[in-house]
């Protein structure tokens, strides 16, 4: 019978066995090509993990999401040595500016979302804990990012997301520059989102990237711009 | 009734006057007396004015310490900022993993500044209010304390990685517990109010829980001679309610916001005390006849249960939360009698 690698991916997953994902990956590459292992294995069991997550399935957790962005890591690394120079899983697209909000130094969310950004093709800036609405808006303006994803924990934090609202639309970014929002707080409370001003939040981690294609869509559809990057207002 | 009645007669599942309010107002206590927020969090006598304003203006039956765990990482050697408008926050880690936090020397309970603050605030407390109102220490089990160390996600791949090392780490911080607990109790606490957010199945898996961080906690709550209560944490509890029923020393469970306090008394069957299901956080954005609501619901799952305390759950109540929402929560409880049978 043939082997179910996106069922036997899933189930290490939700066991927390890191090693044991890679060997099922290690016995996938050894029937396919390995450069095609994100697109047809990595991200439709992520999708259904990001899905089970999302509904509060038991046996997902915090830590089983974790073990996701490790294993999407690995995947990526591998693919990094695989490739030849200038080649692996080069980032199709972004760029995308994330960190943690000012005063917030919870980074584990956030690294997680990186991971699952990077293994969907996008170019991430990852800016670290603790950042300033004028330290998120510079850095979207200096790398042209059409998107800034900022990571809260908790909800006194969380109104800092208003300062960087504030700072985009200061700037006349409005529409140009979306503001993603996750963290804790957002998924217990999520009016959170529109009350600080926030564009978008998505239900775990791992459906981050579908959010990001959504929001840069709809940036793209209000500034066209020329080559999909952001453009001075 | 006085508080400490109400609650006694809580514990001991007989009828009370009214049912009694547990607020989270560690922090609020600076709104009422302007404290500046860097000497509410390092000056005991400040603090302890604070929950004494707080007991003034709402009338909670029980009163804490210092719901302020990023003292514990600052014992270990956490550097944490004090910010704007909410309680202080770790911003930096001494040591980057498990194996490295094995490392570091115990902080003793009987000389470091920032444990004999979170003490003096129980002496005080409990000086002022004896045969009063309960004064609660509060307490984060040894599962806990490695995030404020050495970051949740180094703890977490510890626990998941290398559940020797996690082992021996919780094994170490084993005794800091207990001489902690043991030294609030002594200094005058009349229980303890304690997390284990990783010995949740919403964070962990359910085979680190069952095989490390639960058995963990059950080990070191043994050696704690007095009432605990546990706190949800920031976690959903009632789905894992069960993993931590029957707990040694523990005497009440604090559920999670809104989580129905008939459904977990239905899980608990009878014995420990349950406290919930307000919003601590988000009463802030609740005008104060919304917030009676809310306390309505709660009051309305209780049916005949003598064992429920009315409580705020998650969080501190936000600073700027307005007096008049808290106050209707107050007023709310004093009209609602007994426990209908």
């Amino acid at each position: 019978m043939e082997r179910n690698y996106s069922q036997e991916l899933l189930m290490a997953i939700e066991r927390a066995d890191r090693s044991g994902a890679a060997l099922i990956i290690d016995a996938w590459a050894g029937q396919h090509a390995f450069s095609r292992v994100v697109p047809d294995l990595l991200s439709p069991v992520l999708e259904t993990f990001g899905n089970l997550w999302a509904s509060g399935h038991g046996g997902v957790s915090l830590a089983t999401g974790y073990v996701a962005s490790k294993v999407a890591e690995d995947v990526l690394s591998r693919l990094l040595q695989e490739a030849p120079a200038g080649g692996g899983n080069t980032p199709v697209k972004g760029p995308v500016v994330l960190g943690n909000v000012e005063d917030d130094f919870h980074p584990l969310g956030r690294k997680m979302v990186a991971a699952f950004l990077r293994t969907e093709g996008w170019d991430v800036r990852d800016l670290g804990v603790d950042v300033s609405a004028k330290q998120f808006v510079d850095a979207a303006e200096e790398v042209g990012s059409r998107i800034i994803g900022a990571s809260a924990m908790m909800h006194t934090t969380a109104k800092n997301v208003a300062r960087i609202r504030e700072e985009i639309d200061g700037r006349g970014y409005t529409g140009r520059i979306m503001l993603a929002v996750g963290g804790a707080v957002f998924k217990l409370r999520p009016e959170l989102v529109k009350a600080f001003g926030a564009d978008g939040t998505s239900d775990s981690a791992v459906s981050a990237s579908a959010l990001f294609d959504e929001l840069w869509q709809r940036s793209i559809s209000l500034y066209p711009g020329t080559g999909g990057a952001l453009e001075q207002p | 009734m006085n508080s400490l009645e109400r609650v006694l007669a809580a514990l001991r599942n007989q009828p009370s006057d009214r049912p009694a309010l547990f607020l989270n107002a560690s922090l609020y206590g600076a709104r009422l007396t302007g404290a500046p927020l860097a000497e509410h969090y390092t000056r005991a006598d400040i603090y302890a004015e604070g929950q004494m304003a707080v007991r003034e203006t709402f009338s909670p039956d029980l009163l804490i310490s210092p719901f302020f765990v990023s003292s514990i990482g600052e014992a270990f050697g956490s550097p944490w900022r004090a910010l704007q408008g909410q309680a202080p926050n770790v911003m930096r880690f001494p040591v980057g993993s498990a194996e490295e936090m094995l490392k570091l020397p115990l902080p003793d309970v009987d000389s470091h500044p920032r444990l004999l603050y979170l003490r003096e605030t129980i002496r005080r407390l409990s000086t002022h209010y004896a045969g009063e109102v309960p004064i609660f220490g509060v307490l984060v089990s040894p599962a806990d304390i490695p995030p404020l160390v050495i970051g949740l996600e180094a703890w977490i791949d510890a626990l998941l990685f290398q559940p020797g090392v996690a082992q021996a780490l919780m094994n170490r911080l084993a005794p800091f517990f207990v001489d902690l607990a043991k030294a609030m109790l002594g200094d005058g606490a009349t229980g303890l109010v304690l997390t284990c957010n990783l010995g949740n199945a919403f964070l962990v898996t359910n085979s680190v829980a069952e095989t490390l961080t639960l058995p963990n906690l059950k080990a070191v709550l043994e050696e704690v001679p007095g009432p605990v209560i546990f706190h949800h944490g920031g976690c959903p509890l009632l789905d894992q309610l069960v993993s931590f029923k029957g707990l040694p020393q523990v005497v009440g469970y604090v559920v999670d916001i809104a989580e129905d306090l008939g459904a977990a008394r239905g899980l608990l069957g009878p014995g420990p005390i349950l406290l919930g299901n307000l919003d601590g956080p988000g009463l802030l954005h609740l005008a104060p006849e919304d917030a009676q609501g809310l306390c309505r619901r709660a009051l309305g799952q209780r049916g005949g249960d003598n064992q429920i305390i009315i409580s705020t759950c998650g969080a501190d109540i936000q600073i700027d939360t307005p007096p008049e929402t808290i106050a209707a929560i107050s007023e709310v409880l004093r009209q609602a009698g007994g426990a209908s049978s």
